[in-house]
């Protein structure tokens, strides 16, 4: 394993970003190693369950000196790296760079801003192009985006989703035979997974965001029955708790980034499952502002430049 | 020795010479620095005609540069001829104490005060006043700001004449329009005034302080502070008690925070000099005034000077006037005047004895002690060997110790951190005993904390403490509850002990590594979970260099090799990446 790519993440672990055609390189060998990866990717325990981060960069490295460094302990983000925060790019970069020098340590599956689509608007493609002065790294990570896995299984009994379930999905296997391999549709099964949401109500319900289901209790009872499971993780909701568990234990959001958009006020939290499946929350704040190393000012908006 | 071989030897010394005009800065610094090899190399005689009139048309050169020759003159008496002909490294000096740089010109003072020592008078007379003369009535300020830093030393050597002179240069300089060389003269005067007579003092400095103390530049007044406390340390103030009574007033109540800032700072040397009286009657209260200052650069340095100041007055003003300012301190809105409040406050301990130290200090220490910034409260801990020696380590563990326990079981991982990091310095003033006793259990308990960085400071601190301690007491009593966690559920436990060990290694005898540490991290690489395995391969790549010795040998060949082998041929890539890499050093070191 070469000694740039450690280069490499030493930079980004010091929030540099890393040349454009380094970013190719590196976009290249991650499509190797995750075009092997299933719709629903095996996950030994024990592991360290993550939600949203949302290109807090600085709030990941909390997070790392919470829950410990890759490759030490093993890590599962539930997708959502990009958009919002200031640091979408380092953040991408530094997790993909992890995941092709540890492939077996971390784990990335997608979440819904892992999109062309929904990066145009929530500010990764800006960041791309402002670090960049063009668009080629946004394209390069857009379609490592389109073969990020759907799910993972841990240990054959929890199950890790960024949304939620979709009512044209009974079964694991059902999930498998997905092409994952495109850009997140409008509706189906791909589109549910990343999109649907638990509330409290019975069966499925329309979801306000205009994509995806809401789905209640009954739901997630008959997929863990049909499937085995003890439970389902997922992230894609800011919980002020930093995690929250619903329908007796059987499903539980996941939220990664504390202080989210730099002015929500919510803790974050981890989920570290040992070898023996037994759960820990660990929950942490946004990182202090001498640990940033930036201004506390944000950074001038593009049409003032 | 044949021509051709001087020719060879003196090789180098042209190079230099050559060097000296060279083009490129850096090669005609080197020549420079080279200078009295040049000179012992060209002779006394060659140096003085040839090599110090060159140099004293190369003063058009960088700041750098000319730094260095500043520097190098002064070192180039001897060779020239020692101090009969020391003149010849006037001209160019006093060329350098006229440029613009103000180092270049300090270098050149000094080396000129160097040349005024080893002068006679009689060459001071003749060679020297006058140079301090055109100095003094230099067109640019420059050359007049050099020349305020040459009196004191030529003045002993001179006739009285000459002396009388001199102050009247002097008076003229105090007097200059340019605040530059009015600052100058100011600073200099601290070192002039221990150079005339009583007399002269009284009816020739007093008056020029008096006007400097009432400069209309803040950056002028702010440096009679010194010059006060050098007038006072040659008269006696109590024979002289109105002669800048008024003066220092208005230096304590300066509209600039600048001039109170200075004498705050200085506090303590002025009451050494001013005598009991003015203390009790005036100073106290102009220290109370700093205490609550507006500025807190002001509040700041009031606060260095709290113990050095109270040894001057009496228990019940401390307490009755000063404490009560103190008060206000611990909460200041300034994180610098809080941080110097906790670390002078300590000193009080002694002045204020056992019982008082109980009732007035410790709540403050306390509540300083949970300062929200860090070096506060680093601070604090710091001093306390002050604290142990006055009120005894029981009662210091009985009031300080709950707090400081609280705070090591903070809910925020942050302060938890903050407080490990000062455990080494804490054991090392309260001692083994006490530690075992009251903090033992603490320090292992990290090694369990949720949060991966507490985990991995506390391993830190466990070798710090071995480093206090001693390799024994981490044998007899960390070592076995360290082992405890080799048995975790959770592999994240598994692995601090793994860093721990290795961590602690570094401070451990050679016996203990073979006989303790290598067996231990072997064991575990049987472990199902590979991130332990690839730990231990990493563990043991960190300590293959400290195994030197024969026994440490043997474990190597025995045990870790063997163990490094196995760990190459696991199923896990990143267990034999790291079980390869360090096989890759097992038999260079």
């Amino acid at each position: 394993m070469g000694s740039d790519l450690d280069r490499q993440i030493e930079q980004l672990r010091r929030c540099e970003v890393i040349k454009e055609s380094e970013v190719k390189d590196l976009c290249n060998k991650a499509r190797e190693i995750l075009v092997e990866e299933s719709n629903v990717q095996r996950v030994d325990a024990p592991v360290t369950i993550c939600g949203d981060i949302h290109g807090q960069f600085y709030d990941l490295k909390e997070l790392f000196k919470v829950g410990g460094e890759c490759p030490e302990t093993n890590y599962l983000f539930m997708g959502d790296f990009v958009d919002r925060g200031f640091y979408s790019v380092e953040t991408f970069l530094l997790l993909l760079a992890l995941k092709v020098r540890y492939p077996d340590r971390i784990t990335l599956i997608r979440g819904n801003h892992e999109s062309r689509q929904i990066t145009q608007v929530y500010g990764f493609y800006d960041e791309c192009l402002r670090k960049y002065a063009s668009v080629n790294v946004w394209r390069y990570c857009c379609e490592i985006f389109d073969y990020l896995s759907l799910s993972a299984i841990i240990d054959d009994r929890i199950l890790c989703v960024h949304g939620g379930l979709s009512p044209s999905i009974n079964t694991l296997d059902q999930i498998r035979t997905i092409d994952r391999k495109q850009e997140v549709p409008h509706d189906g099964a791909m589109c549910d997974l990343l999109w649907s949401d638990p509330d409290e109500i019975e069966g499925w319900g329309l979801s306000p965001r205009g994509a995806g289901y809401l789905f209640g209790g009954d739901v997630v009872e008959s997929f863990i029955h049909a499937n085995n499971l003890e439970l389902i993780a997922r992230a894609h909701q800011l919980v002020m708790e930093g995690y929250k568990s619903m329908f007796k234990d059987t499903i539980v959001t996941v939220w990664s980034a504390p202080n989210y958009c730099y002015r929500c006020n919510n803790v974050a939290a981890i989920l570290e499952l040992d070898e023996h499946l037994n759960r820990n929350y660990r929950i942490f704040e946004a990182a202090p502002q001498e640990a940033r190393g930036i201004p506390a000012k944000k950074p001038a908006p593009d049409y003032f430049l | 020795m044949n021509p051709e071989d001087e020719v060879n030897s003196l090789y180098p010394i042209a190079v230099l010479i050559d060097e000296l005009k060279h083009d490129d800065v850096s090669l005609r610094l080197n020549a420079i620095r080279n200078l009295t090899t040049i000179a012992s190399a060209l002779g006394i005689e060659r140096t003085r005609e040839e090599l110090i009139p060159f140099l004293d048309e190369s003063i058009d050169d960088e700041d750098e540069v000319l730094l260095a020759l500043a520097e190098e003159l002064g070192n180039l008496i001897d060779h020239v001829g020692g101090p009969q002909y020391a003149h010849c490294l006037l001209s160019p000096l006093e060329n350098l104490a006229a440029v613009e740089e103000t180092v270049v010109r300090e270098k050149a003072i000094e080396s000129l005060s160097k040349i005024a020592q080893i002068f006679s008078s009689e060459q001071i007379e003749n060679q020297y006043i006058s140079l301090i003369k055109r100095l003094t009535n230099g067109d640019w300020f420059t050359s007049r700001t050099s020349a305020c830093g040459l009196y004191a030393p030529v003045y002993k050597k001179c006739q009285p004449s000459t002396q009388a002179e001199l102050k009247k240069l002097y008076a003229q300089l105090c007097k200059d329009d340019t605040p530059m060389v009015r600052r100058a003269a100011t600073t200099n005067m601290a070192k002039f005034v221990k150079e005339v007579s009583q007399d002269s003092i009284i009816n020739e400095f007093v008056p020029l302080f008096k006007i400097l103390s009432k400069d209309d530049q803040d950056s002028v007044r702010l440096l009679t502070v010194e010059v006060f406390v050098s007038i006072f340390e040659v008269l006696s103030f109590e024979n002289n008690e109105n002669l800048l009574n008024e003066e220092l007033r208005g230096l304590c109540t300066d509209s600039s925070w600048r001039v109170r800032y200075m004498v705050a700072d200085n506090l303590v040397k002025v009451a050494n000099v001013v005598g009991n009286k003015t203390i009790q009657n005036e100073l106290v209260e102009f220290f109370i005034n700093f205490l609550s200052d507006n500025e807190p650069e002001v509040r700041t340095a009031a606060s260095t000077q709290i113990s050095g100041f109270c040894a001057f007055i009496p228990k019940d003003t401390i307490l009755n006037k000063i404490l009560p300012c103190l008060k206000n301190l611990v909460t200041d809105s300034s994180q610098h005047v809080r941080g110097s409040l906790a670390l002078n406050i300590s000193g009080l301990a002694p002045l204020l004895g056992k019982e008082s130290t109980i009732e007035y200090l410790l709540p403050l220490f306390l509540q300083l002690l949970k300062d929200e910034i860090p070096e506060v409260r680093l601070n604090i801990i710091s001093k306390l060997d002050v604290v142990n020696k006055v009120i005894g380590i029981e009662l210091l563990s009985q009031s300080l110790l709950p707090a400081i326990v609280e705070l090591a079981e903070d809910k925020q991982w942050r302060v938890r951190l903050a407080i490990i990091e000062h455990i080494p310095l804490l054991a090392s003033q309260l001692g083994v005993q006490f530690f075992d006793e009251k903090l033992g259990s603490l320090c292992m308990s990290w090694l369990g904390d949720c949060v991966y960085s507490i985990r991995e400071a506390a391993t830190t601190n466990l070798r710090k403490l071995t480093d206090v301690f001693g390799v024994e007491w981490a044998r007899t009593t960390i070592i076995p509850q360290i082992m405890v966690f080799a048995q975790h559920s959770n592999y994240l436990y598994r692995m601090t002990m793994i860093f721990a060990i290795t961590t602690l290694a570094q401070a451990l005898t050679p016996e203990m590594i073979a006989e303790i540490i290598i067996p231990t991290i072997a064991n575990l690489s049987d472990d199902p979970i590979p991130n332990i395995r690839f730990n231990v391969a990493k563990s043991f790549e960190q300590l293959i260099p400290l195994m030197k010795t024969p026994q440490l040998q043997k474990a190597k060949e025995e045990i870790v090799k063997p163990t490094l082998m196995k760990l190459h041929e696991d199923t896990d890539n990143d267990v034999k990446f790291f079980a390869n890499r360090a096989l890759s050093i097992v038999d260079s070191v």
